[in-house]
């Protein structure tokens, strides 16, 4: 099991600082910062920017993104901001909206 | 709700968690917390927050003021600094609080009165409170102590500890 899990009912707001990983299902508003890989499940609702060492977006994220490994941004998936990763991959159903920067 | 909504050990959060469900910490929070389930805040976790839940159940340190609709237990290592309310309260041997404490009518939620019958409470009557109140052994003794004697200042509680057993609890309290 995750180390933190934010359930779908639960509102959060304000800023998060995590050295295990971290699991959205509910609604988090504010600013993210994970040590380690942050799962943005189907469902969730994140208005947020992010850094994490990976993230997977399976809900919806309204904010920048930035991870030290990847970003996988699964089909139903929804990304509206910047994404700055060494590895993204944007599977085919989901939407993006934003520029990437992948340290070219 | 099938899923609980858990704050881990490594995490710190200052803000606010709202909502419907069940919330389990083990970390850091700073701000408000405000569910409609169950909270139980674990040992070792650090809480500067108000909390209102349905019941909450503690077994870390808590800054703040806790209301559990249903009710509120401190069990052993819980160490509260704020006021307690609630339908009915249980303190259990080794728990630690300081602030007033208010249970049954005028506290939140009228639910689960039934249950104060079953376990250790406190029952403090509804006028002015002590301006504080330290408990660290069972909880009847808080009871005669804080609400036979007045009016004056209560008398100092003092458990029978064994001898170190104070220095122990206090290096942990660190």
């Amino acid at each position: 099991m995750a180390n933190t899990v934010i359930a779908q009912g639960i509102t959060i707001e304000g800023e998060l600082t995590s050295d295990d990983d971290v699991v959205i299902q509910g609604t988090l508003r504010g600013k993210l910062i994970a040590k380690d890989s942050v799962n943005v499940e189907s469902g969730a609702v994140v208005e947020a920017d992010i850094s994490a060492s990976s993230l997977s977006v399976g809900g919806q994220i309204t904010g920048n993104v930035t991870a030290s490994d990847r970003v996988d941004l699964m089909a139903g998936g929804r990304l509206i901001g910047d994404v700055k990763a060494a590895r993204l991959t944007i599977a085919d159903g989901a939407s993006f909206k934003g520029n990437v920067d992948m340290d070219v | 709700m099938a899923d609980v909504t858990v704050v881990g050990q490594g995490l710190f959060l200052r803000g606010s968690i709202r909502g419907e469900g069940d919330l389990e910490i083990r970390g850091r929070i700073e701000g408000d917390v405000e569910v409609t389930g169950e909270v139980t805040i674990a040992d070792g976790a650090l809480i500067k927050a108000d909390i209102t839940a349905r019941r909450i159940t503690v077994r870390g340190a808590v800054a703040g003021n806790l209301t559990g609709e249903e009710g509120v237990r401190l069990e052993d290592g819980a160490r509260v600094v704020g006021d307690v309310r609630g339908a009915a309260i249980g303190i259990t041997e080794g728990a630690l609080l300081r602030g007033n404490v208010q249970t049954g009518a005028g506290a939140e939620g009228q639910k689960g009165r039934s249950r104060a019958a079953a376990r250790p409470t406190v029952r403090v009557e509804p006028r002015k409170a002590a301006p504080a109140v330290v408990v660290s052994k069972p909880a009847r003794r808080a009871e005669t102590s804080s609400a036979d004697e007045r009016p004056g200042p209560p008398p100092p509680v003092v458990p029978a500890l064994k001898k170190g057993a104070r220095a122990s609890l206090r290096k942990r309290a660190r």
